[in-house]
């Protein structure tokens, strides 16, 4: 049996620009950090069972891999060439499209786990460049690459996409003081409203060549909220988020909605200096940035906005970053093959 | 005789400046990777090294944590190689002492572990040997070194390079000494400032899966 655990991640800036459409012209950037909520895989081989199961929200077992409903663990099977004995069951912290990146997490440590089972382990570029080549080139999802690298190579970075398809990883090391003062500046809200990623991305995608100048600002600004966190400008980092999220909400229109505006305004109002939506927009998390004085009261003000929109499973989210990336986290299986 | 000492402090000052600060974060991170998923730490060296090694898993078990050893319930797990006496007498008489780190490691290795290895010449053939091995499991592999690094310092992943002329010793160990220190002082630091400001726990009620 093989366990593999993968983060889930904050993105903070840049989030679009690792698109190919995008960076094939000009360097895309992103500055994330993965955090302690996880996705959890299990891989049992059934040598005796000559099937194919997969347990998630849904159990499926199957005489062959083409048969999945899944389709993510249908294709990678296929494509390393698994079509029987297996067992793969995934377990996570948090519900999906929360905009925290859970569907890459799982990608990537399903490349991590499968490529264990056959006996090979991946490096965090090799299991990021795999989960990549599932999602974007094997099931044609109109998404970038950052959410596979956050979450393959784990702690805060800054991500850069190069036109020619390589990704430089610049890890920012942050001492203690600086990161728990960071971290404790951030305040995380789950909205209930949930949206697909692909939706919102390929709307974005359609508008890349009108939209080239601003997509650049925000790949550049990438680089500006690396000064910022560098040098512990946390208040600057909050405003250079506020201005951020006013720029992107002209990138599409599906990016923001009116119950999303008036949640966050509802932060912004209670003395927060920026925040923004996580993910692809359209629903899933709001991140603020303030000092934690105020903390008790955005979650008052956003609370009670969240009240008034009837948003059911609105709720915060408590979190601590996290360093490590996806990791197997036990293997009996492939005993110590090398 | 005044000038003598002046001399030695002056070089090791210059030695210790060079120390690349990056590649301590980088160790730090690693290490602070290890813990996240339960993984241990392996250190080792030859001679002075191996006392360093010795020296720093003494601290790093326990005193990091010192401050508050009953709060702190989950603790580092640092162990020297071999961990007995005993175990390096059976593998360096029975396998050869290229073997000494080498065994050891391959009975104790997992994927969620990371190690350290300690070389002044960098080109010991057991140090070499046992990182090799690491490697190839991709465990991560912090590398303190000295002169030109030799092949610890091409190896390791995190390359913490004293850069000496070849031969001081005496430079290379004080040095080690001081950055090992740091590592463990950093931790302590650390983790006694998670504990005085630990955000209230708030706890997640009714996120559901599968929606």
């Amino acid at each position: 049996m093989i366990l593999v655990r993968a983060p889930l991640r904050i993105s903070f800036v840049g989030g679009g620009t690792d698109i190919p459409a995008f960076y094939r012209t000009y360097p895309g950037r992103v500055v994330s950090t993965t955090i302690d909520k996880y996705v959890y895989l299990v891989i049992n081989p059934t040598p005796l069972i000559d099937k194919v199961s997969a347990r998630y929200s849904q159990s499926e077992t199957v005489t062959h891999p083409s048969k999945l409903q899944h389709t993510r663990i249908k294709a990678m099977l296929m494509d390393l060439g698994i079509t029987n004995n297996i067992e793969i069951g995934s377990f996570a912290s948090l519900p999906a499209k929360t905009g925290l990146g859970s569907s890459s997490s799982f990608s990537v440590a399903l490349a991590k786990g499968l490529h264990a089972h056959k006996g090979k382990r991946l490096s965090p570029r090799e299991a990021a460049e795999a989960a990549s080549r599932l999602e974007i080139e094997l099931l044609k999802e109109p998404i970038g690459k950052q959410d596979q690298y956050a979450a393959a190579h784990g702690g805060i970075n800054l991500f850069q996409f190069n036109a020619d398809g390589s990704v430089i990883v610049e890890p920012l090391l942050l001492d203690f003081k600086k990161r728990a003062e960071f971290e404790k500046s951030l305040i995380l809200f789950y909205t209930g409203l949930t949206r697909n990623a692909s939706d919102v991305l390929k709307d974005q995608k359609k508008q890349i060549g009108k939209k080239r100048e601003m997509y650049k600002t925000l790949s550049d600004s990438a680089l500006e909220f690396r000064d910022k966190l560098l040098a512990g400008d946390i208040k600057g980092l909050g405003e250079m988020l506020h201005e951020t999220w006013r720029h992107k909400k002209q990138l599409s229109t599906k990016v923001s909605n009116t119950t999303l505006n008036s949640l966050y305004d509802a932060g912004i109002k209670a003395g927060a200096w920026g925040g923004k939506v996580l993910g692809a927009g359209g629903g899933g998390c709001l991140l603020f940035v303030a000092s934690p004085k105020k903390h008790s009261d955005i979650r008052r003000r956003v609370r009670a906005a969240a009240r008034k929109a009837k948003l059911a499973d609105f709720q915060e989210i408590p979190f601590s970053f996290v360093d490590s990336g996806t990791d197997v986290l036990f293997n009996n299986d492939s005993h110590v093959r090398v | 005789m005044r000038d003598y000492i002046d001399k030695h402090m002056r070089e090791l000052t210059v030695a210790l400046e060079h120390v690349p600060a990056d590649e301590i974060a980088k160790a730090i991170r690693t290490i602070q990777r290890t813990f996240e998923r339960d993984g241990r730490i392996y250190i080792f060296g030859n001679g002075g090294s191996l006392s360093l090694a010795t020296h720093w898993v003494s601290d790093f078990n326990k005193t990091v944590f010192s401050h508050n050893l009953k709060k702190h319930v989950k603790r580092f797990q640092a162990i020297r190689l071999p961990s007995t006496e005993e175990e390096y007498s059976a593998w360096a008489n029975d396998e050869g002492h290229d073997m000494v780190f080498l065994g050891p490691l391959q009975n104790y290795l997992q994927d969620t572990d990371c190690v350290i290895a300690i070389s002044s010449s960098g080109n010991s053939t057991n140090i070499v040997k046992a990182i090799s091995y690491a490697k190839k499991r991709h465990v991560p592999v912090i590398g303190l070194s000295g002169f030109d690094g030799g092949k610890l310092n091409k190896l390791a992943d995190v390359k913490i390079l004293v850069d000496t002329e070849k031969g001081r010793y005496d430079l290379v160990e004080s040095a080690h000494a001081a950055i090992l220190h740091l590592i463990t002082k950093y931790f302590q630091d650390s983790f006694e400032h998670a504990l005085q400001y630990a955000k209230k726990p708030r706890k997640i009620a009714s996120l559901t899966r599968g929606k």
